[in-house]
């Protein structure tokens, strides 16, 4: 296969608050392989955009990483100088925000602004025309009329805008592109397409994506790998098709339980109860005891590990094994 | 951008006519014949000369025809007499005293404006939320002081206790005794260089920002400003303007009290404005993204966090307008500064009418084309406004 | 609204239901001012809570108590009989027995107007002496003391009955005037939301040329026809400030207002045009009005002050003309010297217009939920 782009390694980070210190990444450990395409999934606040936040370096200014590191290619990011990780910046890791249409600024041209970003990073600068010509064949590439180029943000529709967003994440041909809820705000028509073109584009270029959002069915047709997260707890790992097939975590099987099928067999539908807890004074052990219908004494005072189960497929649970086979798959 | 002038033009142009109507109407045709009544009566004027004046400016001639005469001769630059400095043509007066206006004006914008955006700039990247009390009050305060006595309490300070500036008026006359130069020579002199000076050092602003290396941009904005500055140092200190400097000297230091004080009450405004609206800006999406592209934080400030928040801002200054002119009028007053609020105030105390009229009108005009300025500036501005025309 | 308890649905009525029905009470149609009158209330009572929070809103309420008292206290003092007119009243009153000092003539100087340093000047011909002799000189205007609590000015007035005629003079116009704003504004704002068309463009027209054209240059032009007096500026500012500014901002709530379910009700209730405006949208755009109030009082408050101060307003006793008086007199030059005379009437106008100001701002912060503090 290919080698390791990048690895979170035992990665912890809390929000300083004047109420106290919120744990919003606890012991999170992935790693990503060159040409993957890996997902993150959960609920909201679960902590997936804190990792995305931190990958970028653009965690908020009260969040202090305590343990772990988050190494590219073997550089610790976490450990750079403020200016180090501006160069890094969308160069090697670049990201396509939630809501991206309202990441324009009104008062610049789409072309300049995709330019701002090369120019930054292009050694030696690339010339005019030479931009000019890059950018068009990004458009090209995400589908968008080049002639659009030199148009304000405000004469895109909503889709189009997340089009250029897409290319210009891509221009300064990252290593790594970050692609947080991508379609949500979208209608179900341009989700789907935005989504194949990611995956040509990624497989054109030999990129590796992380997917962020918390819509499974998003995930599941994109990725290769497929992470579920849960109060900033990465809860299981593994390869998308095993995981869906087979979730081996109480709150993934429950996840995945709860989204009917229209093509599988009929099952009927477990709820989750119970809301995700307070992160300013999480629950003592496994975070989700609280809610599981499989937790034991255990559960609540000894906090699981993640371990391996089978080849590539982890989970942080003391019962998986009592999780039961799913009732038919969700593909 | 074309379109969106010319429209704004000609609704420039329609509201002037309506403008010029309605303040004739409200002079002239107002019963009781009050102007014919002040020429009859004012003892300035010898009693045939003042009858010759109404029959010249039409005064016994029907409403409608007055009124013709009265817009053409705003079209010639005919506004009658005065009565006061009878016979002298009011036109001229106007026109003596009109640039002196515009200039009080034009610096006391450009220099509040600028160093309000600034302020308030700053004021919000560093962490908005602190001494945001102290510094709403104080700016209120500022906003909201009683601008007569803020002025007086200024030379009071600055001229009378501590003699730095002159008290008031345009010039000392004292030193003006055998000056080779008229005032509004000197004047003028000093306006067009300065004008000029700013003007070329707006460019190297501009140009330089346009350079996409940082070195070479850097290098240009700062050689360009030492270059310029050197000029008007050389114009001025050099063999050029060595008889004329101390004159112009003279009006500059009588310059200094009254547009400070009419830019530090409006500097409050703009100073709140920008950082609320900096504050509301720093929220959108696209900072972040400015941010995660890798720019600096200078540059996510100043290229995108201002740029945007520029957008309310300059809206205000539609509004600022007609403020500033109004405390242009009274700073004019207080300080005894001869302009054309000055002369709307002494016109109107004295009811010299035609006077008064020409006055306002002119004022009126100020404010119709600094409208008109701030609207282009708002289309500059703004790319979404060009192409739909409205907000 | 009858509640018949619950029940699953399926089931029918039957003899006993209909007794319960009877016997519930059925909520009498109230008229939609009633609902209006409880609903606005309510509402007072959240928006005052939310009010109160702000801190500084509540310092500019308070300042506002502090003048309105100010204001109302001469007809007290002068009823009961604290104040006798002759020497209290701000306009002709005197102080019969002033106080004096004794003062030695240290340089002798011709100047009949100001008393600008009693020490140096030899008052016209009254005061006679030579160098080193030491005269009675009256003080006059007179610094503070038990009579009078901020002194007197130069012809002997009391400053501080000065300053409460001035706060009745500022309330009384600036209500007025933003009274009168507030009506024609939401009364111009509302038709021209409602029927737009030509109507609509009319009004804007004239709107935008009010807010273009400077409002103090106005005022003075038309002081050259009009011998300006209290309510005649309130009624001008009103009407000057209602066609526009005002009417544009309240225009836009209209047509928000007018977009509104309810509104196509009544029309199709059969409710004319006349009622739709008035029964209608002005209610329902009034918080805004009372919003552009306090900044209207902000305006009329200055422009008065102003207008007194260049002596173009016809008014017995004003903040400005106190302004006015020392500054013709040489006294605002001084400084400390006669801070009596300096400071009160200039403080008074500035902080009973940042009042008005920070209670708006307050206020807008309650009526817009986008500028609260999150």
């Amino acid at each position: 296969m290919s080698r390791p782009l990048l690895e979170v390694d035992h990665l912890v980070m809390n929000y300083t608050t004047e109420k106290g210190d919120v744990s919003a990444i606890q012991d999170v450990s992935f790693t990503l392989y060159e040409g993957e395409a890996l997902g993150l999934v959960g609920e909201s606040g679960c902590g997936k955009t804190s990792i995305a936040m931190s990958l970028l370096g653009l965690a908020a200014d009260n969040a202090r990483f305590d343990e772990g590191e988050i190494r590219l290619d073997g550089t610790n990011l976490l450990a750079l100088t403020p200016d180090q990780m501006r160069q890094r910046r969308w160069n090697d890791i670049s990201m396509v925000f939630q809501g991206a249409m309202n990441a324009w600024n009104p008062v610049y041209k789409v072309g300049d602004q995709i330019r701002e970003a090369m120019d930054l990073h292009f050694r030696p600068r690339l010339s005019s025309r030479e931009v000019e010509a890059r950018i068009a064949k990004l458009f090209e590439l995400v589908g968008l009329n080049p002639a659009m180029i030199n148009r304000y943000p405000h004469e895109f529709s909503g889709g189009m805008r997340q089009r250029a967003i897409i290319a210009m994440a891509l221009s300064c041909d990252p290593k790594i592109i970050i692609a947080d809820e991508p379609t949500t705000a979208l209608d179900v028509i341009v989700q789907d397409q935005i989504l194949q073109e990611l995956k040509a584009i990624q497989a054109d270029l030999g990129m590796s994506i992380i997917y962020i959002s918390h819509d499974i069915a998003v995930i599941a047709e994109v990725t290769d790998k497929i992470g579920v997260m849960y109060a900033g707890k990465l809860v299981e790992l593994g390869p998308t098709k095993e995981v869906f097939a087979r979730p081996k975590h109480p709150y993934a099987y429950l996840l995945l339980s709860s989204t009917p099928s229209v093509t599988g067999p009929r099952r009927k539908l477990a709820p989750l109860e119970g809301e995700p807890p307070d992160l300013l004074n999480p629950p003592t052990g496994c975070r989700f005891h609280p809610r599981c219908p499989y937790a034991t004494e255990r559960c609540s005072t000894e906090e699981p590990p993640i371990t391996d189960i089978d080849s590539g497929h982890q989970v942080a649970c003391w019962n998986w094994q009592e999780v039961p086979e799913l009732g038919g798959l969700t593909k | 951008m074309g379109k969106y002038m010319a429209r704004r033009f000609i609704q420039s142009v329609l509201l002037f006519l309506v403008f010029i109507t309605v303040t004739w109407f409200l002079l002239y045709a107002l019963p009781g014949d009050i102007v014919t009544q002040k020429f009859r009566t004012n003892p300035n004027i010898p009693p045939e000369a003042a009858e010759t004046a109404i029959r010249r400016l039409g005064l016994d001639r029907p409403i409608l025809e007055q009124f013709w005469t009265y817009v053409t001769g705003f079209f010639r630059g005919d506004f009658g007499v005065s009565f006061n400095q009878y016979p002298r043509p009011v036109t001229d007066i106007i026109a003596e005293r009109l640039p002196r206006t515009i200039v009080l004006f034009l610096t006391a914008v450009v220099t509040y404006y600028w160093a309000g955006f600034i302020a308030g700039k700053y004021l919000a990247w560093r962490r908005g939320k602190r001494g945001e009390m102290a510094i709403t009050v104080g700016g209120v305060g500022l906003l909201t002081v009683f601008y007569p006595w803020f002025a007086l309490m200024a030379i009071w300070l600055f001229a009378a206790r501590l003699g730095w500036l002159p008290i008031s008026k345009f010039l000392d006359p004292t030193e003006w005794r055998n000056a080779p130069y008229t005032a509004n020579e000197v004047f003028m002199r000093l306006f067009w260089t300065v004008a000029i000076t700013s003007a070329l050092l707006f460019t190297v602003q501009f140009g330089a920002s346009k350079i996409r290396d940082v070195g070479p941009a850097r290098a240009t904005r700062l050689g360009g400003t030492v270059l310029i500055i050197a000029g008007f140092v050389f114009y001025w200190w050099g063999a050029g303007g060595v008889d004329i400097r101390p004159f112009a000297g003279d009006i500059a230091e009588h310059l200094v009290l009254p547009v400070g004080v009419l830019t530090a009450v409006n500097f409050a405004g703009i100073m709140l404005l920008t950082r609320s609206s900096m504050l509301e800006t720093m929220r959108e999406d696209f900072i972040l993204t400015a941010r995660a592209k890798g720019l600096p934080e200078k540059a996510v400030r100043d290229r995108h966090a201002a740029r945007t928040a520029l957008l309310p801002v300059t809206t205000s200054l539609v509004l600022a307008v007609a403020t500033v002119i109004d405390g242009g009028i009274i700073t004019e007053f207080v300080f005894s500064w001869p302009g054309m609020g000055e002369v709307l105030i002494s016109s109107v105390t004295s009811e010299d009418i035609p006077l008064a009229v020409a006055a306002f009108s002119f004022i009126g005009v100020m404010a119709l084309v600094g409208h008109f300025i701030v609207d282009m500036l708002y289309g500059v501005l703004d790319p979404r406004i060009r192409v739909s025309g409205s907000h | 609204m009858t509640d018949l308890g619950s029940r699953p649905p399926g089931t029918e009525l039957d003899a006993t239901d209909t007794e319960a029905v009877e016997s519930q009470e059925i909520a009498k149609a109230e008229s939609i001012w009633q609902i209006r009158w409880a609903l606005f209330r309510r509402s007072f009572r959240a928006n005052w809570k939310l009010f109160r929070r702000n801190r500084i809103g509540l310092a500019g309420l308070m300042i506002i108590g502090l003048f309105a008292v100010l204001a109302i206290a001469p007809t007290f003092l002068f009823r009961a009989g604290f104040w006798e007119t002759s020497t209290y009243d701000p306009v002709t009153g005197l102080e019969s027995d002033p106080p004096t000092a004794q003062l030695e003539i240290v340089q002798v100087v011709e100047d009949p107007n100001t008393q600008i340093d009693i020490r140096q000047v030899l008052v016209d011909g009254r005061i006679s002496g030579n160098l080193g002799d030491v005269v009675d000189v009256t003080l006059q205007p007179a610094p503070p003391d038990s009579k009078h609590w901020l002194g007197t000015d130069p012809l002997g007035r009391d400053i501080l009955s000065q300053l409460m005629f001035g706060a009745k003079a500022a309330f009384g116009l600036g209500i007025l005037a933003a009274t009168v704003t507030v009506l024609i504004g939401t009364v111009v704002g509302s038709v021209a939301a409602f029927y737009g068309g030509r109507i609509d463009a009319l009004l804007m027209r004239l709107a935008d040329l009010l807010i273009m054209v400077p409002g103090l240059a106005i005022l003075i032009v038309i002081s050259a026809v009009i011998r300006f007096q209290l309510w005649h500026l309130a009624l001008v500012i009103g009407i000057l400030s209602g066609f526009g500014g005002v009417a544009i901002v309240l225009k836009s709530q209209a047509l928000a207002v007018k977009v509104k379910p309810f509104v196509d009700a009544a029309r199709v209730a059969g409710g004319s045009n006349a009622r739709l405006i008035f029964a209608h949208i002005i209610p329902n755009v009034m918080p805004l009005s009372f919003l552009y109030m306090m900044f209207t009082v902000t305006t009329a408050i200055q422009s008065e002050a102003t207008l007194s101060f260049i002596g173009l307003l016809n008014v017995d006793m004003s903040w400005g003309l106190m302004i006015q008086l020392a500054n013709n007199q040489g006294y605002l030059l001084q400084g400390g010297r006669y801070w009596w005379m300096v400071f009160p009437a200039g403080l008074a106008v500035t902080f009973i217009a940042m009042a008005f100001f920070l209670v708006g701002r307050a206020m807008d912060e309650v009526v817009n939920p986008r500028l609260r503090r999150r």
